[in-house]
């Protein structure tokens, strides 16, 4: 799972992954993300992103992420009937091809510059958050990627001891406290809660590369979109298969999503992981829903 | 853990209306900055173990010698050393490990066993790494230890972080919970299963059935 850069995740590795959307390419890749929804479930990280697992004693079994409220559960699961759908007949084919034609060593150099488009947006929740030493070094990281690294395709500053580490408006709303909210899944957008979901309609509206380079109306913009999308759902392709071996692909997306991005904002406030307790299941149900 | 901040200062001014809005929507007077956690201890013994087991299933599904279904045969012997599976059997199934018959838990017992062996090494195998490297542990209680590992070499160009929470002591360790990218496996299973019973009217063996025939078969389909 490569890092989940646009909020999702990404199963295999990767020293590239899927970015922000700009607000031209909001609704091509909320089409592929929602498509794939699933975009939770294909980790990918990189040393840097440890994970905070520190985890506190548990108060109950009942942890917080097993806690995910959805009380639009109906909508939700038809939406992700929906969105599952489309991926079949649409993105999966396009993805396919994609990895059929291009070798890993191509696809790579794709990702990062996808990522290195969205570095920008990274520096600013980087501020907003109040880590302006990782603010500089991503800034550092941009500069460098996009001259040296040939406009990113090559992660030229990770060899220089400048490892990336993504934010978003999500994480650092989370950082500043805010709770994840009510759990969505929208066709074109895929699994969302109400906190990242206003995150991503921000990260599109303030990407600077968006406002100062070009938008969708642009040939750039359009080709950034295209290119994006077709990243993105190659590199969660992984996340897809492991759906098929849910017994319940909805609630699987579902708890997988919101574990990442409880651990993606773990990142960064360092809070302790509140884990269930293993050996003692929860109260039994008091009426099974029919 | 947290303490009191104003955001507010750190906006760049380009973005001082949008945030300005954010602020206000999320109520920027509550919001704060958590503290990191405090360090905790390390247990070199569940460490130990980690990186020993871990490591012999990781090379094992790395060794292009060996037939896939060479693999499988190796792997299956290699999660009774690495895993607690009677512990994993009874979390997966949540709040219905209280009702469970024992009838019903005599069928499921082997189903998931077979079922979890093929996610597992699925998963494992997506990643296609060769060498494990314990970073380090942290002790939620005595006998509940999370150890960090990156696993990298094979088609991972970059270190991969994986956890593995392991329960026991001494010399005697198991894992029961495996986490990338910060999802754990068996609580992502758990909620799978819960959930499959609870649709199913709290009928247990409607997940027995559907384990047997290897999940859903198809993300949309529900």
């Amino acid at each position: 799972m490569a890092r989940v850069r646009s909020r999702s995740t990404s199963l295999r590795d990767l020293d590239q992954g899927p970015r922000r959307t700009t607000p031209g390419r909001r609704f091509a890749t909320a089409g592929a993300v929602a498509a794939a929804g699933v975009l939770a479930l294909a980790p990918a990280a990189r040393a840097e992103d440890q994970i905070p697992t520190v985890a506190a004693a548990p108060a109950n079994s009942d942890s917080a992420v097993s806690a995910v409220k959805d009380p639009l559960e109906g909508f939700n699961r038809g939406a992700f009937k929906v969105g599952m759908g489309l991926d079949r007949v649409l993105f999966s084919p396009i993805a396919h091809g994609y990895l059929a034609v291009t070798p890993r060593v191509v696809r790579n150099r794709v990702s990062s510059a996808v990522y290195n488009l969205g570095e920008p947006n990274t520096v600013i929740n980087q501020v907003l958050q109040g880590r302006p030493k990782r603010a500089m070094r991503s800034t550092a990281r941009f500069v460098v990627n996009s001259t040296v690294g040939v406009l990113g395709l090559f992660d030229v500053a990770s060899k220089m001891h400048l490892p990336p580490r993504e934010a978003d408006f999500g994480q650092t709303f989370g950082a500043w406290g805010a709770g994840p909210g009510a759990y969505l899944y929208l066709p074109g957008m895929g699994p969302l809660n109400v906190r990242d979901g206003v995150g991503r309609a921000l990260d599109i509206a303030t990407d600077p590369i968006s406002l100062y380079v070009g938008g969708f109306s642009t040939d750039f913009g359009k080709a950034r979109t295209g290119v994006t999308i077709v990243d993105l759902r190659a590199q969660t392709d992984p996340a897809f298969h492991a759906l098929e071996d849910a017994a319940d692909p909805y609630v699987t997306t579902r708890s997988a999503y919101t574990q990442y991005r409880e651990a993606f904002v773990r990142q960064a406030t360092g809070e302790a992981e509140d884990l269930p307790d293993f050996d003692t299941p929860p109260p039994p149900p008091a009426t099974p829903k029919p | 853990m947290t303490s009191p901040g104003n955001p507010m200062k750190n906006i760049l001014p380009t973005r001082r209306g949008a945030n300005a809005a954010l602020l206000a929507f999320f109520g920027a007077s509550a919001l704060a900055v958590a503290s990191p956690a405090l360090a905790q201890a390390r247990d070199p013994g569940a460490e130990a173990f980690v990186q020993t087991k871990a490591q012999r299933v990781i090379t094992v599904l790395a060794n292009k010698s060996m037939s896939d279904a060479q693999k499988t045969q190796v792997f299956h012997q290699a999660v009774d050393e690495l895993a607690d599976v009677p512990r994993i059997t009874n979390f997966v199934l949540g709040k219905y490990a209280r009702t469970i018959t024992p009838d019903q838990r005599a069928r499921f017992t082997p189903v998931f066993r077979t079922y979890a062996e093929n996610v597992y090494q699925s998963r494992i195998d997506d990643y296609r790494g060769e060498q494990l490297k314990v970073t380090g542990s942290v002790v939620r209680k005595p006998g509940d230890v999370i150890v960090n590992t990156t696993i990298s070499g094979g088609q991972i160009t970059t270190p991969l972080p994986v956890s593995w929470r392991v329960l026991g002591g001494g010399q005697t360790w198991k894992v029961v919970d495996v986490q990338f990218k910060g999802i754990w496996l068996a609580i992502t299973q758990q909620q799978d299963f819960v959930s499959t019973i609870d649709n199913a009217g709290g009928n247990i063996d409607v997940l027995i059935n559907q384990l047997q025939k290897g999940g859903s078969g198809s993300p949309g389909r529900r």
